[in-house]
């Protein structure tokens, strides 16, 4: 190596390392694979495209107690991070989370119920539906009483093993209306009514504890229909699979929150992300290439009716849903789910 | 031992000639073995117990009700349930604290906890919040509407327990068990216990995996003992393979062969043994193959370690001696194995007691292990006092069945 090289080597380090300082960079966590895969390309992109702010996508599973002991220990990794919108309800009130700038929370008005919060906005929204295999059935059920009723469709059905999500179904197929369900099971009894009704279904289920499994028990027709998050059924059906979602049942759609870690090393960056993201031509990025719902209201206007069709939060869809109440479930959480185990052991 | 024994000279003796000494201190065969250990000692202590002791600790920590409602526990110090609501006092004292709370930023951590111990208090007293901005303004009908649960005693009779550093709440909860009104510990109503019957299903999983390990191992062992060299690697290689394949690989292929389509049912439906297929995945049975399946090398090296020490004339000798195979092996071999059969078991014992990945993704709702639930309270809900208690039935567990081998191993090494 004569010097020569060496100067350009050395200016080429002191060149990039000075470019290094100068970049600006924030840790974005999401929920990993392919929704992480979307978020990339749809939204940080071209937002990297746009501000400059490189961002690093990780993932995890949504466990306040990670961020608990970053803040704890002082040790802070995570910037930026989605949350289920039960959490998020916790970890504002347990000052884990920053507040949305201003400017941006000012405008809820702008978003469909549930998907704004002074500590968040919506990462994604997604729904716990019905969905049965159209090749193996072709006389599907129409609604939660169908799904209930095992003379008229006999065989096997798929639900996920715990009280979220489920009580509300139980309710649902025992006539009660989706935006009813939560005074429903507010009231005295509200709750033993839904029991009551998982009493009857209960030697026809079989449980599932993860997405997967559930997808495999209909598609080897172990179960005939099966409660399933939108976007799992959407991704089948592109590889192939005719599985049909019975929007008209009734469904809840429940959010995933974008939140600003408090105390994070690059807070300045995430305020700019959630500044851009606050624009609904930014958030339809996520929805174009993922079959979940964001929060702003005009971000239909983005999308194509192909891609409208199969979110959630789709005018077509949104009539037939109530939105997951945070407030309730932050709440109840544990006692219903203990319930519930007691319940399943009988 | 020499340096002990050897007479000791003047110089020895002699003040300020530490050198002997210290050799002599060295000498010490227990002090060696001491300074040996010491750094992997010092690595346990850092990185495994002082972590655990105050996980475990979290289990009766109440600081976080007895920092932030300290007026609350001081006004009910005297009062006890059966007098009905507490006066005006303790009702401001409480605003006073509900605000200092919301002003120290903890208010959302205490209506949490709160809620852990009576369930649908949490957002009244992040409701209440709004209120207090002047807490001697506040009068008890304000509060109480704001916090229903005020009009009754329970909620009182929590607030009170603010006044101890420690809660017993957690660790009767994990056991299915609480405090009534008059302080004493009573079964919680059936639909509410669980915890029994997790701790419970998990000692059945752990006992049935650690039997159906010695039993299959026994035979393995015995093959792999006898077998000639190229063939005793390979089955060696065979059977060490389940451990260098990722946890998840081996359990998802478990998955593929039991499903209803998968290979195990074609051949079933083939054969025309079945008419439809089993369910064999997600189910108790599906648990067993896939845990047996890790678990069994660490059996089956155990016995093998000991099995190969054995001289192989034994059994020949046992047979000479007019007992039938079965007699000799029964009555000769397996006792001289139980040395490996119990460190084995002990082994897989304690790994089956934490499992919680592979229960998650191959069994059911209902064969769910002690561990996941320890997860769940820590990752998800945050309750970390139920954690710690669920980890301290745990260790409950491991310290029981240490105390039983221990105590089996005594018993056969007196019997010898």
């Amino acid at each position: 190596m004569n010097s020569k090289m060496l100067f350009a080597a050395a200016a080429f380090v002191v060149a990039t390392s000075a470019a290094a300082q100068a970049e600006e960079t924030m840790t974005a966590v999401g929920w990993g694979g392919s929704w992480n895969e979307a978020y990339d390309k749809g939204v940080f992109q071209p937002f990297t495209a746009e501000s400059g702010v490189k961002v690093t996508l990780d993932e995890w599973g949504g466990e306040l107690a990670k961020l608990r002991t970053q803040i704890e220990s002082n040790a802070i990794v995570y910037d930026f991070v989605s949350v289920e919108a039960p959490a998020l309800e916790i970890g504002c009130a347990e000052g884990l989370f920053e507040k949305l700038p201003e400017a941006v929370y000012a405008e809820k008005d702008d978003y469909l119920p549930g998907t704004i919060h002074p500590c968040g906005m919506a990462s994604d929204t997604w729904a716990t539906v019905m969905v049965y295999d159209g090749n193996k059935l072709t006389d599907g059920p129409t609604s939660w009483a169908d799904f209930w009723d095992v003379e008229k469709i006999p065989g096997k059905r798929g639900m996920l093993g715990q009280a979220q999500y489920t009580l509300e179904n139980a309710l649902m197929a025992d006539g009660v209306a989706p935006g009813e369900v939560y005074n429903e099971l507010r009231k005295e009894g509200g709750v033993d009514r839904a029991f009551a009704a998982l009493d009857r279904i209960k030697p026809h289920v079989v449980w599932w504890t993860s997405s997967t499994n559930a997808l495999q028990n209909l598609s080897a027709g172990e179960v005939v229909m099966t409660d399933l998050y939108n976007a799992r059924v959407t991704a089948e059906n592109d590889k192939g699979s005719n599985y049909k979602i019975v929007w008209e049942a009734g469904f809840f759609y429940g959010t995933d929150m974008w939140a600003i870690v408090k105390g994070a090393p690059n807070q300045a960056q995430a305020v700019k992300f959630v500044e851009f993201f606050a624009k609904p031509e930014n958030q339809a990025g996520f929805p174009k290439l993922y079959a979940y719902g964001v929060g702003h209201k005009d971000v239909e206007k983005h999308l194509t009716a192909e891609q409208l069709e199969r979110l959630p939060t789709s005018a077509k869809n949104l009539p037939y849903s109530a939105v997951y109440d945070t407030d309730f479930w932050a709440e109840n959480k544990e006692a219903l789910e203990q319930r519930f185990q007691a319940w399943l052991a009988q | 031992m020499t340096t002990s024994t050897r007479p000791q000279t003047a110089i020895d003796r002699a003040p300020g000639n530490w050198r002997p000494a210290f050799s002599r201190l060295l000498a010490n065969r227990d002090l060696r073995l001491f300074l040996l250990v010491l750094p992997l000692l010092a690595f346990v202590v850092v990185t495994v117990v002082v972590p655990v002791a105050q996980f475990l600790y979290r289990a009766v920590d109440n600081d976080l009700l007895a920092e932030n409602l300290p007026l609350t526990a001081a006004s009910l110090a005297s009062w006890a349930p059966d007098q009905g609501v507490p006066g005006e006092a303790s009702f401001r004292a409480l605003a006073h604290d509900i605000h200092n709370a919301r002003e120290a930023g903890t208010l959302g951590q205490v209506a949490q906890a709160l809620n852990q111990q009576i369930t649908g208090v949490r957002n009244s007293f992040i409701k209440a919040a709004l209120l207090v901005d002047e807490p001697d303004g506040v009068t008890p009908e304000e509060l109480m509407q704001a916090i229903p649960a005020l009009g009754e005693t329970p909620l009182w009779a929590l607030l009170q327990s603010a006044g101890s550093r420690w809660t017993d709440f957690y660790l009767l909860q994990s056991i299915d068990l609480e405090r009534n009104a008059g302080g004493e510990i009573i079964n919680v109503s059936a639909d509410r216990a669980i915890f029994r019957e997790i701790i419970w299903r998990t000692v059945v999983i752990s006992v049935n995996v650690t039997l159906i390990c010695i039993l299959l191992s026994l035979p393995v062992a015995h093959v792999l003992a006898n077998a000639r060299a190229p063939w005793s690697n390979l089955l060696l290689a065979l059977v060490l393979f389940p451990l260098w394949t990722s946890l998840l690989v081996r359990t998802v292929s478990w998955i593929i062969i039991l499903q209803g389509e998968g290979p195990v049912n074609a051949t079933l439906l083939f054969l025309g043994i079945v008419d439809e297929p089993l369910r064999l995945v997600y189910t108790r049975g599906s648990l067993y193959i896939a845990m047996v399946q890790v678990l069994l090398p660490l059996m089956i090296l155990s016995i093998l370690s000991v099995l190969l020490k054995l001289p192989k004339e034994l059994l020949r000798a046992a047979t000479s001696l007019g007992a039938n195979w079965w007699q000799g092996y029964w009555r000769v071999l397996l006792p001289l194995l139980s040395p490996g059969i119990l460190t084995g078991s002990a082994i897989v014992f304690v790994f089956a007691l934490g499992y919680y990945i592979t229960p998650t993704l191959i069994g059911g709702p209902r064969d769910q292990m002690l561990s996941s639930y320890v997860a769940q309270f820590t990752n998800k809900t945050l309750n970390w006092g139920l954690a710690g208690a669920l980890a301290v039935q745990l260790m409950a567990l491991l310290l029981i069945a240490g105390l039983g081998w221990a105590a089996f191993r005594k018993l056969q090494g007196a019997r010898r």
